[in-house]
């Protein structure tokens, strides 16, 4: 077994370590003081629940999948290139890096309302207000990535008259390759909350929904389940993401096999 | 003190002459203006360098050595005068020049053959034509079989071999080299010394190589052109008259450290403020 296997083997035990010791308190501390079960069901309800409409669960799941990588899927596009005028064009960039702040600054939650009537209760607002929770990280930490270039790097493209395009190309995205990753593992998770409040304030789909609908009834295991499960699928793009930086910066500090010993 | 100096002035004449200049450095002034006042790093600097030549540039930190190769390499505008390379008048990067930093600067990102060959890629050339130069160099270099390694597993010395064969690749007539081995120990600092002379003795390039280290710059050179600094400028330009090709135990011998001590006592008295004003006449 090689050593990458063996810590990213390791990497997934912690992850259910920690998983089954939240549940074990959670399950002693609600038998322990006699927590009602519509403030917090013991787990076995919550899984009992799962189990008992897998289809809805899972289809609804599905549906908020797609929300949040189609989501993210445009900010990452939407970002990079934004990130590219930003990087090329002083204009550009007092232009666009205000319109990013002046966005930062509004609650995208207060928005996602202006989105159905915008577009709809389907599946385009959802994907939009995904995009937009996730878009600003991506350009952010992708435009410090390609201007904190070794300007010696640059001095050797020029010595050799490298056109505009290879220096973009060869030197600053590749250099910038690290802090992408580390932008896109923010923009994973934004873009699921993203789907959620999209799921919440309009339509008929996706695990938001279902956990707005459990609220009106009071099915808390219901909506615990949907909770789960939804941090199940977090985490697990979360790590997608990570996987994905190791395949595409295996010659970065941060994934060069650690010394032993 | 006039004496010793006066058979340089005569070779710098001489070289002047000589119908082969490669690169010609005219009245060159860099003046660096910001808030706090003007820095002058240059101060009418004129050099001639024959095709062929190897010069050292010597100079402690702040002489402006630095500046210079820049200026040469196209990199930094000038205040004053003019520089021309094969009777080009540089405003840009000249064609058919390599250059070797200080720092190795490899990309991580990419493996020691393809950081050999991105100056290809960056001319604008096909890859496929240099790929066989580009083995050879590593080979020439020691670095066979680490083709597809990372600069990441690569030692100091063997990243700086990388960064030479990268400005080399494209078979430039023309190396500046901005004391490209400063930042290696003693042991590996003299193998690469030796590599390169060896290297220039067999293409002769004309190669101006900045460096702070006396005997580095006697070991290599054809001649030796001395800066001081406030303000940067040329204090003496001596003609290295040593045998090659130059062997390790060179260093020991009269002739020398006769040289290194000369070159010494030149830059001490720049130091303490004696100007040799012969030499700039």
């Amino acid at each position: 077994m090689s050593d990458k296997v063996r810590d990213r083997l390791s990497g997934l035990a912690w992850v259910l370590a920690i998983f089954l010791a939240i549940a074990a308190v959670w399950e002693a501390a609600v038998k322990f003081f006699g927590v009602p079960l519509f403030i917090l069901p013991p787990i076995e309800d919550v899984v009992t629940e799962f189990f008992s409409s897998p289809a809805l669960f899972l289809r609804n799941a599905a549906f908020t999948v797609a929300t949040a990588v189609g989501g993210f899927a445009i900010a990452l596009i939407v970002g990079l290139l934004l990130s590219v005028m930003i990087v090329s064009s002083r204009l550009l960039e007092r232009i666009f890096m205000t319109l990013l702040a002046v966005m930062h600054s509004i609650p995208k939650v207060a928005l996602a309302p202006l989105f159905v009537i915008w577009l709809g209760t389907g599946f385009e607002p959802k994907l939009a207000i995904a995009a937009m929770m996730a878009v600003l990280v991506v350009v952010v930490d992708t435009v410090a990535g390609m201007r904190s270039v070794d300007p010696e790097m640059l001095n050797l493209a020029r010595v050799a008259h490298a056109s505009p395009l290879s220096v973009l190309l060869k030197i600053r995205f590749p250099a910038a390759l690290p802090q992408i990753f580390a932008a896109m593992k923010a923009a994973i998770s934004l873009s699921v909350v993203g789907a959620i409040v999209g799921e919440y304030v309009g339509g008929q789909s996706g695990l938001g929904y279902v956990i707005i609908v459990a609220q009106g009834s009071f099915d808390t295991p219901r909506a615990f389940a949907a909770v789960l499960l939804l941090s199940i699928i977090a985490t697990a793009l979360f790590y997608l993401v990570v996987w994905a930086e190791s395949l595409f910066i295996p010659w970065h500090v941060s994934q060069r096999p650690r010394a032993t010993g | 003190m006039a004496g010793v100096l006066s058979p340089e002035v005569q070779d710098r004449k001489a070289s002047e002459k000589a119908a082969d200049v490669h690169i010609s450095v005219r009245n060159v002034e860099k003046v660096y203006r910001s808030q706090r006042g003007s820095v002058v790093a240059l101060e009418n600097v004129s050099l001639d360098v024959a095709k062929g030549e190897f010069v050292s540039i010597l100079g402690p930190s702040g002489c402006g050595k630095s500046t210079l190769l820049k200026c040469i390499a196209g990199l930094e505008p000038l205040s004053g005068g003019e520089i021309f390379v094969s009777r080009q008048r540089v405003a840009e990067p000249p064609k058919d020049l390599g250059v070797v930093f200080q720092r190795d600067i490899l990309f991580d990102w990419r493996t020691v053959l393809d950081n050999v060959l991105v100056t290809v890629e960056f001319l604008g050339l096909k890859r496929r034509g240099y790929e066989a130069r580009a083995r050879s160099l590593l080979t020439t270099y020691g670095l066979a079989g680490y083709e597809n390694r990372y600069p990441w597993e690569l030692s100091g010395g063997q990243r700086q071999r990388v960064a030479i064969c990268r400005a080399m690749v494209h078979d430039p007539q023309f190396l500046l080299m901005d004391e490209p081995f400063g930042a290696l120990d003693a042991l590996t600092r003299d193998e690469l010394n030796l590599e390169l002379q060896n290297r220039w003795f067999a293409d002769r390039k004309t190669i101006i190589f900045i460096t702070h280290g006396i005997a580095e710059a006697v070991f290599l050179s054809d001649r030796v052109i001395v800066m001081g600094r406030n303000p940067g400028r040329i204090i003496a330009d001596v003609k290295i008259d040593l045998p090659r090709p130059r062997g390790v135990a060179l260093r020991d011998t009269p002739a020398f450290t006769a040289y290194t001590g000369r070159m010494r006592a030149i830059m001490d008295d720049a130091n303490a403020g004696i100007t040799h004003a012969g030499v700039l006449s």
